[in-house]
């Protein structure tokens, strides 16, 4: 506590957490700022599966023929992508954010159940984002507001998963 | 997760890692690393500018994400997960105050293009919905089962698409492993997609729009506003019973 009286300043704009509320109103402006002036709307998992598919290229698996990608990983540029730029732009603003409120520390796996719920919640992720054509900022985030159907019935499905994920996570995982 | 918390924890466990002086030393590292990752990013920003013509601007917003992100710890598994795991509400609020406020953005910029009566959807200027800004996209079986899919994962692994990238930067190593097989995941649903989209039961590939659904602007935005109020009502009802409060 004596810490807050010898740096206020640094206390009071770094290492604040900011209420849920101002996050939302951010979101949203931020989202919307996007829109605007990029035309482009705010997505998060539309590159991985390119990712995925460059890295096969990388390995020697010839993925670019597969009906999946159809010659769309030759022209891919990483940088020209608006969503990829956006995702490295919340890792690294997340870490400047802890780094600046002195609060960054690797926080290490601690069982063996750690690493398959990462397992197998990333591949149930990345499965489930392409068939509902988007994630919870794409098809969701992105689609609800806009008035669109998807994001509703998104918001429905996503909440089922999540509340047999919780039974799951509490039985297994825990 | 804050300082204060683990240092009641250390001071209680009798395992007093580091000194007030360590302490100091280890925080004036990190603002000074803070300060050198500032620079570096904004450098980084004006490489993405000669790679992208309004990149530096998307960049500025995608670190303005992940900013928000971690500091408001905003996180759209734990507004769905928590009402069933722990109960509470606070999340699940947020996330549709965050909702009604881009809503009346998206509404503002599609309203320009599809005018007030919707007379400009299908002649030249706006061929269909999915060129709005915004996600109006194809609905169906398809959006069932990839969200319910999803929404175990997100449970699963701790973080959903944006939370697992903002715990990557706050140095959670479980979704250094996460984020690996999301992008597995996310070639397997890629090769599973023309599959999918070749079965009529599965895919339906018509967006639907709430303004074209419900014969125009205005009872789109009753319901659109309407269901957002009354899940919010809802949610502040359910957490508070849950809480003991009521």
């Amino acid at each position: 506590m004596d810490e807050k009286k010898k740096y206020p300043f640094h206390e009071k704009y770094f290492k604040k957490e900011w209420s849920y509320a101002t996050g939302s109103v951010l979101l949203a402006m931020l989202a919307l700022a996007l829109v605007i002036v990029t035309g482009g709307s705010w997505g998060v998992t539309g590159p991985l599966g390119m990712w995925g598919g460059k890295f096969l290229e990388l390995i020697g698996i010839n993925a670019d023929s597969w009906k999946a990608y159809n010659g769309s990983l030759a022209t891919y540029n990483f940088w020209k992508d608006q969503t990829a730029i956006t995702d490295l732009g919340i890792v690294l603003g997340a870490f400047l954010s802890v780094l600046l409120a002195t609060q960054f520390k690797i926080k290490k796996i601690k069982s063996m159940k750690n690493v398959w719920a990462a397992v197998l919640g990333g591949l149930l992720m990345g499965i489930g984002a392409r068939l509902a054509l988007g994630c919870n900022i794409g098809a969701f985030f992105t689609a609800l507001p806009a008035f669109s159907l998807n994001g509703w019935v998104f918001w429905i499905s996503i909440f089922t998963g999540a509340a047999v994920g919780s039974q799951l996570l509490k039985k297994y995982f825990m | 997760m804050s300082d204060t918390n683990t240092s009641t924890i250390r001071r209680s466990s009798a395992r007093v890692k580091e000194t007030p002086e360590q302490r100091a030393r280890k925080q004036k590292i990190q603002l000074t690393a803070g300060i050198v990752v500032a620079v570096l990013l904004i450098l980084l920003g004006l490489y993405i500018q000669t790679q992208n013509p309004k990149g530096a601007y998307i960049w500025m917003i995608g670190l303005g994400f992940g900013y928000t992100l971690q500091r408001s710890r905003f996180c759209f598994t734990a507004s769905m997960r928590d009402p069933i795991l722990t109960g509470s509400t606070d999340l699940t609020k947020a996330v549709i105050i965050a909702l009604a406020l881009a809503s009346i953005g998206y509404m503002a910029l599609q309203m320009k293009l599809t005018g007030v009566d919707l007379s400009n959807l299908g002649t030249e200027n706006l061929k269909d919905v999915s060129k709005l800004p915004g996600h109006v996209r194809a609905v169906g079986v398809h959006t069932v089962i990839g969200g319910f899919i999803f929404g175990i994962g997100a449970v699963i692994s701790g973080g959903c698409a944006s939370g697992t990238f903002m715990r990557m930067g706050e140095g959670f190593v479980q979704q250094w492993i996460a984020i690996i097989f999301f992008i597995a995941g996310s070639v397997i649903g890629m090769v599973l997609m023309p599959i999918v989209q070749a079965s009529p039961i599965l895919y339906q590939k018509n967006p639907v729009y709430l303004p074209q659904l419900l014969g125009g602007w205005v009872p789109a935005i009753i319901v659109q506003f309407g269901l957002l109020f009354a899940l919010y009502v809802l949610a502040d009802w359910y957490g508070k019973k849950k809480a003991g409060e009521l």
